[in-house]
């Protein structure tokens, strides 16, 4: 077996595919299929590639399964053996079922990644067509540095969608129903119980504890329902209840938002007075609120249901915004950073500056010269005032390495000869002879053609200087990449144009010729350079 | 732009100005000539605190010598901030016109909380902290011991502000409460003396009202400003209830307990110095004896609270000398402090004036009025004395002798009740003594005395004519401002029924009723579907608005609000509302819309403005008539009547009207701004209540819309909400609500602007 040391999950004999018979195994990581007899698989699917399965209606003469894979292709598997196929393929499913989710994850979010990318841009789904699909290079290659570059860099900005906030009534949106006999029903929907998580953190976190350990689903939420936590106004159904905590976080949380005080100093309160009376002074008694055993049972019922309120508002408002809040929260940990509470009086200005300004403004007074305008949003400012500077390379180039190199460039000189003829004139900036002489079907073959060998260069040139064996297969493999997308791609392009046009387009023929003398000199390079190293 | 008010060349430093700006600088012009007080409406948001910056600067300017001054009094730090900066806008239009370097030194002066750069002392939390941490640091005998014991922490800021600080003028500029700060930083000087400092040479001082009236506070700091100086009182509608809080004491049983431990301290204290350095209190009698109780007056650090009682009642004699020595004024605390307690052991409630007190106190512990009157006096040199350094400890005993002074000097205008129980819980004995003020213009008095001019202003103070009776003053200008609209920008609607034409009131006999809470829910409901953005809602009271809210969310109008809005509610914790306004204004911001449920007389209701989305619609549900059962308040009424000829109801209602108005005025702010007030009570239509609101929100309050169901008035919202949200621009305002210099100075509009102003 090719390797021994996967671990084997499960072996059904008897299944064929593509009318051979074989066996089936379900590894740790990916499921493969072997032909009777001998000894490698011919079939080998990671499961993070497996998009779904799917298999025959149970009264079918055929047992089949079928794995749809992310890149469409599929797979089908029949269980062969009469007596057990019913049984093989249900184990295989069961297994698979456990087994797909988990890679699903992972391979979901790079997939939905690499096809938003393709949708929201034409030109790289082309390009991704013209090179994959003919198969010039293989998916993995075409990916290898767009994504890299894509995860390192901040989220475009297109990728930025508005999130969809949670209704503030959504609690009230559950009307329990009567089920005939004593019994309420709650109909939950994802979005309700989502809505529920986003807005209590708190309730979130019970369930990941209790479900599915010691509570099934149903129970948990049965349990919800029946809380203190759910009717905390009404009467107390008893202390051990998985919620009594919740309320008691919600609270903690609650005093943590109250404790983080306001950034706009215009609404703070505690602030407004200047000068209050000293205790004892004024006409108005102090609070008794110190003591609650004055408070009746329903002031304080009031009380909480009031709070109640405040706390559920501020988590659906915190639930819409999570996003927003990021940077706010960043902004206000510099302020903070500095110790003290106090101390932060040296960034707290700015905000206040601002909103006195808002306040004291009339803008019906003022003449309408300056027009408004949208703030620009300047990822890095620095870069914005000082303009692009050149990126130090971070590795220093030892003496030798330079002069070696300006060895070879000398060489190079000495044996180089301007070729003239081929040198393109500087008015037929584009290789196009004109534009209306050619179909626009050909030439938008001939755009794609032109892009996808860019494409191609590029990747050829991304290995240079060739220094480690990696790269140095990788410019071997670029170079047949090259090479072959002149076989495949280029030469029948030149060969139906010069079927098609004869004569009429010297310029694509001499384009497709500097390709070929281009890919040659690449060649000649790469060797060079390999030499170098 | 400049303009000529009849004769003063004033810079305004906007292109176009309001015709009721103007017209409340030609008001204001005339006040000052006269140099007489004044009394001025003008609705909020047009611009009246740039309007009176404009003039009195230009005035001061014209006329240097006559007014050397301008006090300027808010109620909140935002306030005060904001006039600042205001003013900084003023100044810069005059360097700007003129060219000339300005030479103009104005500054806010604020508690210590809000001034102190001291990195200890700041961080504390609470203003009373700061004060008396700050007290700890720089007493004058602390800073002495540091002469012999360089180890006692002083604060370097204060140091340093008085080893130099004084010798040169704060250079002439704006100064904000973050401005003093920083300079305070860049020299090393104590922010809070420096602006104490410096407001007695500068020519605009902003700063709160209790600066001025408090005369606790008010002889420590504006004891020394010039008598040339005019006086502005901003937001002045409540300004007797701060006269009379300044004024009141009140003494339960906790501040006896925490009175007597100070007088054992005190006891310890004088028997260590007398075992130790007996010439100290030797020192302290000579003094007393020879009346130089005020030999240290230039300390201005060693006192806490200056006399509680104004300047004018202070007695300029020797302090009697049955309290002279230490021991025998500790005795004389004893024995009032024994009086008070056994007065508080009462079962019932008592009532009765300061001189049958006064009779009474002498008849049964022989102390006598004279010797209580200097209780204050005598309590402060004994505390400078025995050099205690944190004052903020001795705050009881201290309340105690501001009582003793208070009662022992007013014989007139105070009550003394004595409650052995709050009314709500008759059962728990928690007896209360309030000494309470029922004149507001005792405080007030000196400052109408002092000042050539003073200038009580608001967005509301209708009815004009009874500040001045209940201040006690003879205003030369009363004057009420309409605002001049080019759009009905505002939308006063009285909700008297529900659809079921059930009468809605928040009238006591129908508080508890079913079917008004319900229809007044369905008003709240109703209105949260159809108004963008944000609504805020008042109640009467905060029980009233607990038990509407619990009623509400048994009968699930909540829930269905929800859909609509999110709900905040204002809790009895600041810092919690504090909170849930922050995250009603974020809500409106979003766009997803709140509802902030809130109280009047709250301090929601007097300090936030709601502007622009932030409230498009105001609900009044009910009457906010103060709590007529309390017996300060009812004392208060019978004193008005009895004194100033005022009714009992009239000036309840006058006092329910001042704070509705207050309400529904937070949302309209300015011109640009629009939105509903809806009075949601049929009271509101009868026309003693409707005459007192002020006329701006009177004028636009139709015959048709008095006693509207809440259908129609979901239907009148509707369509005027639909009008305003119509683009509106600079040019539809022009020459009806915003003027030019041009149309400014024609003969029509002079005439027009004429009828802006209605003297009351």
């Amino acid at each position: 077996m090719a390797s021994l040391s996967e671990e084997v999950l499960l072996v059904v004999k008897k299944v064929r595919q593509r009318k051979q018979d074989g066996t089936l195994y379900l590894m740790a990581e990916r499921i493969a299929w072997g032909p009777e007899g001998k000894d490698r698989f011919t079939v080998s699917h990671p499961y993070s590639d497996i998009r779904c399965q799917k298999i025959s209606p149970d009264g079918k003469a055929k047992v089949q399964l079928q794995l749809v894979l992310h890149t469409g292709e599929s797979t089908t598997f029949h269980f062969a053996n009469e007596s057990t196929a019913l049984k093989d393929r249900e184990a295989a499913k069961e297994l698979l079922q456990q087994l797909l989710p988990k890679f699903k994850k992972k391979a979901n979010k790079e997939l939905e990644e690499k096809n938003r990318m393709l949708q929201e841009d034409p030109v790289l789904f082309q390009l991704y067509k013209d090179l994959v699909v003919s198969q010039v290079i293989s998916a993995e290659e075409f990916w290898a540095n767009r994504l890299g570059g894509l995860n390192n860099s901040e989220p475009a900005p297109y990728s930025n969608k508005q999130e969809v906030g949670i209704s503030g009534a959504f609690l009230a949106d559950i009307r329990p129903q009567t089920d005939g006999c004593n019994g309420l029903r709650y109909n939950l929907t994802t979005d309700i119980i989502e809505s529920i998580f986003r807005t209590y953190p708190a309730v979130k976190q019970k369930y990941s504890e209790n479900v599915p350990h010691s509570l099934t689903e149903k129970e948990f939420w049965t349990r919800f329902f029946q809380s203190h936590y759910f009717h905390r106004d009404r009467i107390n159904t008893g202390t051990q209840d998985i919620f009594s905590e919740c309320a008691k976080q919600d609270e903690k949380g609650l005093m943590s938002l109250v404790n983080k005080g306001v950034k706009n100093p215009l609404v703070d309160l505690l602030s407004l007075e200047d000068k209050t009376l000293d205790e004892g002074y004024g006409l108005k008694q102090a609070l008794p609120s110190t003591s609650n055993t004055n408070k009746t049972v329903k002031e304080s019922s009031n009380a909480a249901i009031i709070k109640r309120f405040n706390h559920h508002s501020a988590m659906v408002l915190a639930a819409g915004s999570r996003k927003n809040e990021v940077p706010a929260d960043q902004a206000s940990e510099t302020s903070s950073t500095d110790g003290n509470s106090r101390d932060s009086d040296f960034f707290q200005p700015p905000v206040k500056k601002v909103k006195l300004q808002e306040a004291i403004e009339y803008e019906d007074l003022q003449r309408e010269s300056k027009q408004k305008t949208v703030a620009l949003n300047l990822k890095k400012s620095d870069r914005y005032a000082h303009g692009p500077v050149p990126l130090q390379s971070q590795k220093y180039t030892t003496s030798q390495d330079i002069i070696n190199a300006v060895n070879c460039i000398q060489q190079e000189m000495a044996h180089y000869k301007p070729n003239l003829t081929q040198v393109r004139e500087q008015n037929s900036n584009t290789f196009l002879p004109s534009t209306e002489m050619v179909p626009s079907d050909i030439q938008g073959e001939l755009k794609h053609l032109y892009v996808a060998a860019g494409e191609l260069l590029r990747h050829f040139w991304s290995c240079f200087p060739v220094n480690t064996s990696f790269l140095e297969d990788k410019v071997i493999k670029m170079k047949s990449n090259l090479e072959r997308f002149q076989m495949t791609k280029l030469s029948p392009f030149k060969e139906k144009l010069q079927r098609q046009y004869l004569g009429t387009n010297v310029s694509i023929n001499r384009w497709a010729d500097d390709f070929t003398t281009g890919l040659l000199f690449f060649h000649y390079m790469s060797v060079l350079k390999t030499e170098i190293k | 732009m400049k303009l000529n008010i009849e004769g003063l060349l004033v810079y305004f430093p906007y292109d176009y100005i309001y015709p009721e700006q103007y017209s409340y600088m030609l008001e204001l012009k005339r006040t000052l000539d006269a140099k007489g007080h004044g009394v001025l409406e003008m609705p909020s948001g047009t611009g009246k605190t740039i309007s009176l910056l404009s003039l009195i600067v230009a005035y001061q300017k014209a006329f240097p010598l006559d007014v050397t001054k301008l006090i300027y009094c808010s109620r909140t730090v935002p306030e005060i901030e904001k006039v600042v900066e205001e003013l900084r806008k003023l100044m810069e239009f005059y360097a700007k016109e003129t060219g000339e370097v300005n030479n103009f030194l104005a500054l806010a002066l604020s508690s210590r909380k809000n001034l102190c750069i001291h990195p200890e002392v700041s961080s504390l939390r609470f203003g009373k902290e700061v004060d008396g941490k700050c007290h700890s640091l720089t007493a004058s005998y602390i800073r002495a011991q540091r002469h012999s014991n360089p180890d006692q922490p002083v604060c370097r800021f204060y140091e340093e502000f008085d080893a130099v600080g004084r010798q040169v003028p704060l250079p002439a500029g704006i100064y904000n409460l973050d401005d003093l700060k920083d300079f305070g930083r860049r020299k090393g000087w104590c922010p809070y003396y420096l602006a104490r400092y410096s407001i007695l040479h500068a020519n605009i001082v902003v700063y709160s009202y209790h600066y001025l009236l408090d005369p606790k506070i008010a002889d420590l700091v504006s004891k020394e400003l010039a008598k040339k100086s005019v006086v502005v009182f901003d937001e002045a509608h409540n300004i007797d209830n701060v006269c009379i809080d300044s004024m009141s004491v009140n003494i339960t049983r906790r501040t006896l307990d925490r009175c007597q431990g100070n007088v054992e301290t005190l006891q310890h204290t004088i028997q260590k110095i007398k075992d130790t350095d007996a010439a100290k209190l030797r020192e302290e009698y000579r003094r007393l004896v020879e009346g130089l109780k005020e030999a240290n007056i230039a300390r201005e650090t060693d006192v806490y609270l200056a006399n509680p009682v104004l300047p004018d009642e202070i007695l300029q004699e020797a302090v009697p000398g049955s309290i002279r020595t230490a021991e025998h004024f500790l005795g004389f605390l004893r024995r009032f402090l024994e009086y008070l307690k056994s007065r508080l052991r009462v079962h019932h409630v008592v009532q009765e004036s300061a001189p049958q007190f006064l009779k009474d106190i002498f008849e049964k512990v022989c102390i006598d009025r004279k010797p209580l009157r200097f209780c204050a006096e005598r309590l402060q040199s004994l505390l400078r004395t025995l050099e205690i350094a944190d004052i903020a400890d001795f705050s009881a005993v201290t309340l105690i002798a501001n009582f003793a002074t208070l009662v022992s000097t007013y014989s007139l205008g105070f009550t003394i009740i004595i409650e052995p129980f709050d009314d709500r819980t008759p059962t728990i004995a928690n007896p209360v003594l309030h000494f309470s003020c029922m004149d507001p213009s005792i405080a007030i008095k000196p400052v109408f005395q002092r000042f050539q001019s003073v200038v009580i202003t608001s967005g509301t103070l209708s009815p004009l004519d009874i500040y001045p009776k209940i201040l006690d003053f003879r205003p030369v200008t009363m004057a009420s401002f309409t605002m001049t609209l080019a759009r009905t920008c505002l939308c006063p609607l009285i909700v008297g029924r529900g659809n079921d034409q059930v009468a809605l009131s928040s009238k006591f006999e129908t508080r508890e009723d079913f079917a008004v809470i319900r229809n007044y829910g369905n008003l709240l409901l109703e209105m949260s579907a159809i108004v963008p953005d944000g609504i805020v809602a008042f109640f009467t009271s905060y029980v009233y608005m607990e038990n509407i809210v619990a009623s509400w969310y048994e009968q699930g109008i909540l829930e269905n609000i929800q859909r609509n809005k999110l709900i905040f509610i204002e809790t009895q914790d600041a810092a919690e509302t504090s909170m849930a306004l922050e995250k009603y204004q974020e809500a409106c911001e979003n766009g997803r819309g709140a509802i902030l449920l809130s109280v009047a007389r709250g301090k929601v209701s007097e300090g936030i403005d709601f502007v622009h989305h932030f409230g498009r619609a105001v609900i009044m549900f009910g009457v906010p008539y103060v709590y007529t059962q309390s017996r300060i308040l009812k004392a208060r009424l019978e004193y008005l009547r009895d004194q100033f000829q005022i009714r009992e109801n009239d000036f309840l209602t006058f006092d329910a009207m001042r704070h509705a108005a207050q309400c529904v005025g937070r949302a309209i702010r300015g011109k640009t701004d629009y939105g509903l007030m809806i009075f949601a009570d049929k009271r509101y239509a009868r026309a003693d209540k409707r005459g007192k609101l002020p006329r701006w929100i009177q004028e636009h309050i139709s015959d048709g819309s008095l006693n509207l169901t809440v259908d129609e008035t979901v239907q009148l919202s509707k369509h005027f909400l639909r009008q305003m949200a119509q683009p509106f621009r600079q040019e539809d305002q022009l020459g009806l609500s915003l003027l030019t210099l041009e149309q400014l100075q024609s003969e029509d509009m002079l005439k027009k602007i004429a009828q802006i102003a209605h003297q009351a």
